[in-house]
């Protein structure tokens, strides 16, 4: 295995690891920056603390949990450092509805929203999402890389969710459907 | 036929579930990023210059150890030379205690409240930091 080789001295071998790692890690990044330049810059970092501390990885937990782990621990330092958004999420207005020959631009654009929205949560909200999707709603695995009980991380996605749920009350509902219900409300004033 | 109550909790309760759900199809659905063609190239770049910078120079315990214990030795003899010093003085102190006025006293009384006091105050700043730390705003 490479890290074997690499805690031989085969520094080389090393590559092997970014080469199976550099997505997931890039990508758990960007899901915490959204920004792809310093994404880089922060799975970078990751990645040479992961070199520097393979010998203390105890083989308790699997290779990938170790990784992750470490990982979300550079991701939040570099982030408490120098932080992302300086919008709070009052701030963060739901779109409004567009005409149909744009609901997909409007539809794209309200996920990018509800996406950034994600970023404006406070640290300890906003880590439980990032990674929940991330692990692709794994509660187990946000946890294990967070390194805290289940259930304190479901508590707080709970409460996420329901910041997020308060902030964008139509989500449900599709662009047309948003329009119809504008239009039927004009309707109505106008009678 | 008039919509009771418990039929607005319900549907209020189903368009929060569908929010969430819809909240939930967004945010799996990331589209993922493939990493910059140089990417791997500069992480091997930056491990390869780790390991060949020199190793860190330990600490030198051998020369520091003399004067740590040369040190250890200044502050025992001066606790030794303070203990004999100060022993027989507290021990007439036990059996003449001093006359303290009323003045002075009630000073010592009133140096108690704002000790009291400044205890109170920073506990309750503790308090309040412990909490707005535990709601997220810091």
């Amino acid at each position: 295995m490479e890290v074997e080789q690499v805690l031989a001295g085969d520094t080389e071998a090393f590559e092997g690891i970014v080469g199976r790692w550099q997505g997931p890690l890039v990508n758990m990044a960007w899901r915490y920056c959204r920004d792809r330049a310093r994404a880089e810059e922060m799975a970078q970092e990751a990645f040479v603390r992961a070199w520097r501390g393979l010998a203390g990885w105890r083989r308790e937990s699997s290779f990938s949990t170790w990784l992750f782990a470490l990982a979300a621990n550079v991701y939040r330092s570099e982030l408490k450092r120098f932080p992302t958004v300086d919008v709070p999420l009052e701030e963060i207005a739901e779109p409004a509805s567009a005409a149909n020959q744009y609901e997909e631009m409007a539809e794209h654009r309200r996920h990018e929203v509800l996406r950034r929205a994600v970023l404006a949560l406070p640290m300890r909200y906003r880590e439980p999402v990032v990674l929940y999707y991330f692990h692709e709603m794994d509660v187990g695995a946000a946890a294990r890389t967070m390194g805290l009980p289940e259930g304190t991380v479901k508590a707080r996605l709970a409460r996420a969710r329901e910041l997020l749920r308060k902030r964008f009350p139509h989500l449900n509902e599709s662009g047309a459907t948003r329009t119809n219900a504008v239009l039927r409300r004009g309707g109505e004033a106008l009678r | 036929m008039k919509p009771t109550k418990h039929h607005e909790t319900n549907s209020g309760m189903q368009r929060t579930e569908a929010t969430i759900g819809a909240m939930d199809r967004i945010l799996a659905a990331e589209e993922e990023i493939v990493p910059s063609s140089g990417f791997a190239t500069a992480v091997m770049e930056r491990v390869c210059e780790e390991a060949a910078a020199p190793v860190p120079i330990p600490f030198p315990w051998k020369r520091v150890a003399p004067g740590l214990v040369l040190v250890a030795g200044v502050f025992g003899w001066g606790a030794r030379v303070a203990v004999r010093f100060a022993w027989p003085a507290l021990h007439e102190l036990a059996q003449n205690p001093p006359h303290i006025p009323v003045a002075a006293a009630l000073s010592l009384e009133e140096a108690g409240w704002v000790v009291l006091a400044l205890a109170v105050s920073l506990g309750s700043w503790m308090l309040s930091m412990r909490l707005v730390r535990r709601s997220g705003m810091m």
